[in-house]
């Protein structure tokens, strides 16, 4: 679980507005905090669907799913299975 | 407007009054907007659609339909009613109209082509000849989804597959997709300087709000009459200026996929009466309470639904902002 947060983290600071050398706490709203925008969460789809080898069903494209750390976490765990 | 007003309020009809008013200040706005400039009169680009139709309609009443002209401007995967539409609105207000087909200047920017392997890489089963398309989002208020863009492939009518959009194509598609706005804006123009006339728009605030048309495409005009006018505002202005049935009955679309897709199932993911009410709430900033009463949706539903508008009108700021100028002596 630890690895799949780097990975995205890492992901985030390389392509998304999220700054170098800010934190990201788990729970922390990935658009209210202005990290993506709609166009960065279709990348950020993308990555993951690459990086994990998984599809994301359309009933789990939530904001609980894509909005904070955690939420892209537990998804692809359960996903990943 | 006072708080006891407010709280008493059913927004819909306060949406729906005052539309005779509103047709006579839209009328003086046109007609002052037009004399300032300096014009003769104005072009209209007629999609058969209510916007056009009653943007036109004004014109006419306030110009005279000598000082009026209107455009057809079809392409290949334009729906036939909207030439018949738009012909037939220009017929009965006695305006002169020209049809100018903009599919040449897309086919010489290879455009259908380029769409359609973005189509083809996205959908591994799609057959042109078999298959039409359109652009859709999931609908928001019944699943509370992102808004994440899937093409769906329909066959006599009936959706036959759905298939998510990467990020690039999707991109790409949009580019493609805003040439077509962008040509018509280009006849717009050449018309309206060969006639020494300004450019009427024709998008609504629903639009203007949602960053709902196309930078220097639909949103490249002179004037923009209708957009403090939230769409169901331009449906009462069309019945009241007896713009034809069918035009008021017939879904609103960009009407820029082969197969007919409504601005409900892109756009704005929920009936427009719901949207436009909770627009009109976020304007005002009216109570929860009223919200509640007026469309008839939880609390949550309502807090979920503005949350998400406030996300759309945010990632569109670029859209509706003209270009910043670095002002050097200030």
């Amino acid at each position: 679980m630890e690895q799949i947060k780097n990975d995205i983290v890492d992901y985030l600071k390389a392509n998304s507005f999220m700054d170098n050398n800010s934190s990201l706490k788990d729970n922390d709203s990935l658009t209210q905090n202005g990290i993506i925008d709609s166009i960065g969460l279709l990348e950020l789809m993308d990555y993951i669907c690459e990086k994990y080898s998984i599809e994301i069903p359309e009933d789990m494209l939530t904001p609980e799913n894509f909005d904070s750390l955690q939420g892209i976490t537990n998804m692809i765990t359960k996903l990943a299975k | 407007m006072q708080v006891a007003e407010k709280l008493s309020m059913n927004i819909l009809e306060k949406l729906n009054g005052n539309i005779g008013e509103i047709a006579l200040k839209l009328r003086c706005f046109i007609k002052d907007q037009v004399k300032g400039f300096k014009k003769k009169g104005v072009v209209i680009g007629v999609s058969g659609g209510i916007d056009s139709a009653v943007a036109l309609t004004l014109c006419v009443q306030e110009l005279g339909k000598e000082n009026v002209y209107g455009l057809l401007l079809p392409e290949e995967e334009s729906a036939p009613s909207s030439k018949t539409l738009g012909a037939e609105i220009c017929e009965n207000l006695g305006v002169s109209y020209e049809e100018v087909p903009i599919s040449p200047i897309l086919r010489s920017l290879n455009i259908y082509d380029q769409k359609e392997q973005i189509i083809k890489r996205t959908c591994p089963e799609y057959d042109p000849t078999i298959y039409k398309t359109s652009l859709v989002l999931p609908d928001f208020l019944n699943q509370g989804l992102l808004n994440v863009p899937y093409i769906r492939l329909v066959k006599d009518g009936k959706t036959v597959g759905k298939y998510r959009l990467k990020a690039n194509d999707y991109l790409e598609l949009i580019g493609l997709q805003g040439v077509k706005q962008r040509s018509r804006m280009l006849v717009q123009y050449m018309y309206a300087e060969k006639m020494n006339y300004a450019v009427c728009g024709t998008t609504n605030k629903t639009e203007l709000v949602l960053g709902q048309f196309v930078k220097y495409g639909d949103g490249g005009v002179d004037l923009e009459p209708l957009a403090d006018c939230y769409k169901v505002q331009i449906y009462a202005l069309g019945k009241l200026l007896n713009v034809n049935e069918e035009i008021i009955k017939r879904p609103p679309s960009a009407d820029t996929w082969s197969h007919y897709t409504t601005d409900e199932e892109f756009y704005w993911r929920m009936p427009i009466q719901i949207m436009d009410q909770i627009l009109y709430a976020q304007e005002y900033q009216l109570p929860l309470q009223v919200i509640e009463k007026s469309t008839g949706l939880s609390r949550e539903t309502i807090e979920k639904t503005q949350k998400h508008i406030n996300r759309v009108r945010d990632t569109t700021e670029y859209v509706r902002a003209t270009p910043p100028i670095c002002y050097i002596n200030k």
